[in-house]
């Protein structure tokens, strides 16, 4: 599992700015492109994203490609579907293969979802990759969202980092022991994995909540919100951020 | 698998987001219901929500080949019921889509419906109502990760359908249903079967509990009191 984007998103060069801006920015942009559907404005919101992402936030090229490579794959698996099967109107090509044909509706509709969803993509794109969750869930507690629905998601985030740790080495522990050797030790191995987890899990709550309580936690984790004067003087107060090392290859 | 971002017509992504927050609501509610009776219960639903995340980023080896990953739902809603489960399924898509880029943000409602609220709704039937008929505890939970897991995929092959009526809606429907079946029947019994290993030990390790949360069959209860 690689939690990168949680790195990237705490560590460039638009993690500072107002985090309402940002999902401002994404989601009306991403509304505008699912309701109009056009081809053309489709390229140029990818590539509006892509130069905000690289150029503007300073997010290497490489982490982008990383970040997008799984989902073209599914989306021009999906497309493929899409021309094959969806088929109304003339036929262009006949594939001879079950009777299988491309016809000129689904051709277009394939082209068009493959756009269209790329577009979007790329502006949850940008929302992921500069945005860390904690503020974004600041966000949302902005907008009235019920309050415990957050406190939940916010305790939820910080323990899966605990998690995840206490995974890898289960999971090193097992490999060392040849446990994903075969698939029937594998399903034995993850058993284990995941009973163990759960079993912590509940452990580490109980510890948990005694800790929150300890420090008179009532169900808000305070954040520093800056005067509007000190954004720009004391930059590096602005968030609370946590920052999370990078996952050692 | 999640809809993807932009995949949904807007009209079919503002219905499913209604539908969802409706139960998406009453599961809030019941939250707040619990939280209040028993504080501690915060701590243990945020890190079980943790958990849910984590088995479901998981990569099974399924039989065809690809590769998915569980739900976590069927354990989730066999626990804590499927109104609590709808809150943590929404979360825990809420973080795919901005910590992995799994799903969307625009067809969030529509993944919460499929995954969060017919899945666990299943699942928490099947494994209450074989209970009832005093099956053993496992096979009951292998049951009700099998049909959860399954129930979501056909409501992920209706919704597309829907979305997509092409060039009947039976037809598109039948399209999906036959294209998830190859992939998706071996993984709801590969998640059943790996629920069903999480499941036993538990049962070893944690009888007491699972008894107080009357998670097990008659006779079961009566193996752990005495």
């Amino acid at each position: 599992m690689n939690f990168n984007m949680d790195y990237i998103a705490h560590n460039n060069r638009l993690s500072s700015i107002n985090t309402s801006y940002k999902v401002f920015v994404s989601i009306i942009v991403m509304l505008i492109t699912l309701a109009l559907n056009n081809l053309y404005l489709d390229v140029i919101v990818f590539v509006l994203m892509a130069f905000l992402i690289i150029l503007v936030a300073k997010i290497s090229v490489k982490d982008y490609l990383k970040f997008i490579t799984i989902p073209f794959i599914f989306t021009v698996i999906t497309s493929i579907y899409l021309i094959l099967f969806t088929g109304t109107g003339e036929v262009i090509y006949n594939t001879g293969f079950f009777g299988i044909v491309i016809t000129n509706n689904s051709l277009n509709l394939g082209i068009y979802t493959f756009a269209r969803v790329f577009a979007c993509f790329s502006c949850l794109g940008f929302l992921a990759l500069t945005t860390p969750i904690a503020e974004i869930l600041h966000f949302l507690g902005d907008l009235k969202v019920p309050k415990i629905l957050l406190e939940i998601a916010l305790l939820m985030y910080n323990t899966i980092f605990i998690f995840l740790e206490e995974l890898n080495t289960m999971r090193n522990a097992q490999e060392t022991r040849l446990g994903y050797n075969g698939s029937k030790s594998t399903y034995r191995s993850l058993g284990s994995l995941f009973s163990n987890l759960f079993l912590k899990s509940l452990d580490k709550s109980e510890k948990l909540q005694c800790a929150l309580d300890s420090r008179c936690y009532s169900g808000e984790m305070p954040r520093y919100k800056p005067s509007k004067n000190n954004i720009n003087t004391n930059s590096n107060y602005y968030s609370n951020k946590t920052k999370f090392s990078r996952p050692s290859k | 698998m999640h809809i993807m971002e932009g995949f949904l017509p807007p009209i079919w992504c503002a219905f499913w987001y209604i539908i969802s927050i409706i139960v998406v609501i009453y599961g809030i509610y019941q939250i707040k219901k619990i939280a209040n009776d028993i504080p501690e219960s915060k701590a243990l639903l945020a890190v079980s929500g943790a958990f849910m995340f984590i088995l479901s980023s998981l990569k099974l080896p399924s039989v065809t080949g690809s590769c998915s990953h569980p739900t976590g739902n069927g354990l989730g809603a066999a626990i804590f019921g499927p109104a609590v489960t709808s809150v943590l399924a929404t979360i825990v898509l809420l973080f795919q889509a901005i910590l992995l880029a799994h799903g969307g943000l625009t067809t969030l409602g529509a993944n919460i419906f499929s995954m969060g609220i017919v899945g666990p709704f299943i699942a928490w039937v099947v494994y209450k109502g074989l209970i009832k008929y005093n099956v053993s505890s496992t096979i009951a939970i292998f049951f009700a990760a099998f049909f959860g897991d399954l129930l979501t995929y056909v409501v992920t092959a209706l919704q597309l359908s829907l979305a997509f009526p092409l060039p009947t809606f039976g037809q598109a429907f039948t399209n999906f249903l036959i294209i998830f079946a190859i992939t998706q029947i071996p993984l709801a019994i590969a998640e059943g079967i790996l629920t069903v290993i999480i499941w036993d030990r538990l049962k070893v390790y944690k009888p007491k509990l699972l008894d107080r949360l009357q998670l097990l069959s008659k006779k079961e209860e009566i193996e752990v009191d005495g």
